[in-house]
């Protein structure tokens, strides 16, 4: 991913941050998982659609290319799937929020899935440098009979690089909702210095954060999801449950890859009820 | 009998005092919704270690007062006043299922539906109309119910707010005496701390703009989603 201005850590002048937004839509023709739609405006696109796994299901890889946030910056992406169309979609590198001495980074992501279409959220990870300040938006909308398996993962600072998060803040906001109701809630808030970061009943000291999420599950499934990332002995915390039908995985931990290992397990299981198909990692992410 | 003037008045107390009293009914371990068999993830916190002393549970206490109840229970309790207040349905609603989507886990969901519904009967029996429309139904939230009763005692939206969070802290360190254990002089010691810190709860919580809303505590989360698999429990959440 190039670097913008040459230097990733500096900011823009205030007031003159980045507005980028892609919208996507894809649609099935004749079984076939067409995008329709595809607008961008600034630095976010796909290029073109992939399909390594038959043409029914389409792999859209989204390009940010300056390859982070900073203060004001704002990214808006939306995408939507018609009646039986599918897709995948991922980022071939991290998504990153530098420091802001002001404003606030914004990153708004709206997917919207008609009946019977199967849309797979699965980005890699996005670092909150310390000192940032973000706003980071993902709200899922479904239509009924519509299925959903995605993930979201931040770390807060890299510790590992000494830079700890002791003076950033961030609002992370994960919803789901079907049919104009909501299914699953998720508000986080975490600031430098709060409690929350070092507390059990927080962060516990962990920096990295994840949550998955899959319709379609019930108690067998998620007995199955809790087995199957029991077994492959990760490091970090991981929990399943099951809220209004939704299997809900969160994970804590030190390294971002150890959170997406737990979610790929988890997603083996639930990607053949899920989307009817066995899980193969995107091969962007170069595994 | 004292000095004229000083004589106790006849019939109804006055206002403030009746609200008084019904949010002592209201908040009173006696009611019969069975919030003694919910820990709010403390059970699996105290079997994983994370809990292990008064300051642990003080910490998991105040922790959940001045974040997660400040900027989800405090909000939706005066939220779901009001509506009831303005007698809006779509409100109700609205907020109920803001407040069931934003419970963490299967347990900790299922925590507020089973003590919503029998809140729901229990006001019901006692003659409320509106109860009695909520109860049976599937998605019947403790908040909503708590905010109905509360409103039809004359208890006040802040003073419903406070009493709501009385009733997590009380419920809470109820729990902690029984797992850590406690002892029920550190158990005052704690719920002490915590009606220090209502107030700024209150505060903060009543301030808020709808779309702050909110608050995820992973680690409760987890914990709480954990339990549902821990071997020997005593709580159901």
């Amino acid at each position: 991913m190039g670097m913008r201005q040459g230097n990733a850590m500096s900011a823009p002048p205030e007031g003159e941050g980045w507005h980028a937004s892609l919208e996507l839509g894809l649609r099935l023709r004749e079984g076939r998982t067409v995008l329709v739609h595809n607008r961008h405006q600034g630095p976010l696109m796909v290029q073109r659609p992939f399909y390594p796994e038959g043409e029914q299901g389409c792999h859209l890889y989204i390009l940010h290319p300056p390859g982070g946030v900073v203060a004001g910056d704002m990214l808006r992406v939306s995408a939507s799937l018609a009646e039986g169309a599918r897709a995948l979609l991922t980022t071939p590198a991290a998504g990153k929020v530098y420091r802001s001495h002001g404003p606030q980074a914004a990153v708004e992501q709206t997917l919207a899935v008609a009946t019977g279409a199967v849309l797979e959220w699965l980005p890699l990870e996005t670092i909150v440098y310390d000192q940032a300040r973000a706003h980071l938006r993902t709200r899922v909308n479904l239509a009924p009979g519509a299925a959903f398996l995605g993930w979201e993962i931040i770390c807060l600072g890299l510790p590992a690089a000494g830079q700890a998060f002791r003076a950033g803040q961030v609002r992370q906001d994960l919803e789901v909702w079907r049919a104009g109701q909501p299914l699953l809630l998720e508000r986080g808030r975490y600031q430098g210095g709060s409690p929350v970061l070092a507390a059990p009943w927080g962060l516990g000291g962990f920096w990295v954060s994840g949550t998955m999420l899959a319709t379609g599950g019930g108690p067998a499934l998620l007995a199955e999801v809790r087995a199957r990332v029991a077994s492959a002995g990760l490091p970090g915390r991981f929990a399943a449950t099951l809220v209004s039908g939704l299997i809900v995985c969160r994970y804590l931990g030190w390294e971002a890859e150890a959170a997406r290992g737990c979610f790929l397990r988890a997603w083996e299981v639930l990607r053949p009820q899920v989307a009817g198909q066995t899980a193969r990692p995107p091969r962007v992410w170069g595994q | 009998m004292g000095p004229r003037g000083r004589e106790p008045q006849g019939g109804e107390p006055p206002g403030d005092l009746g609200a008084s009293l019904q949010l002592l009914r209201l908040c009173s371990p006696a009611l019969p919704i069975g919030a003694y068999s919910y820990s709010q993830g403390l059970e699996w916190a105290v079997e994983a270690g994370w809990v292990s002393d008064e300051e642990g549970a003080g910490q998991w206490l105040m922790g959940l007062l001045r974040f997660s109840w400040t900027y989800l229970e405090v909000p939706l309790m005066a939220r779901l006043h009001q509506a009831w207040r303005d007698g809006s349905q779509p409100a109700v609603r609205r907020w109920n299922a803001f407040l069931l989507a934003s419970r963490e886990s299967a347990e900790m969901q299922a925590a507020e539906l089973n003590m919503g519904q029998a809140l729901a009967r229990l006001l019901a029996d006692l003659g409320s109309a509106e109860a009695q429309a909520w109860s049976g139904r599937a998605q019947t939230s403790l908040a909503a119910m708590f905010a109905l009763a509360a409103l039809s005692g004359g208890i006040g939206q802040g003073q419903a707010c406070a009493g709501y969070l009385w009733t997590l802290a009380e419920g809470l360190v109820s729990a902690a005496l029984k797992l850590v254990p406690l002892g029920q002089t550190a158990g005052q010691r704690l719920l002490n701390r915590a009606c220090q810190a209502i107030p700024q709860a209150l505060s903060v919580g009543l301030s808020l703009e709808d779309g702050e809303i909110g608050y995820m505590a992973p680690g409760l989360a987890m914990a709480s989603a954990l339990h549902e698999t821990q071997r020997t429990r005593l709580f159901r959440s």
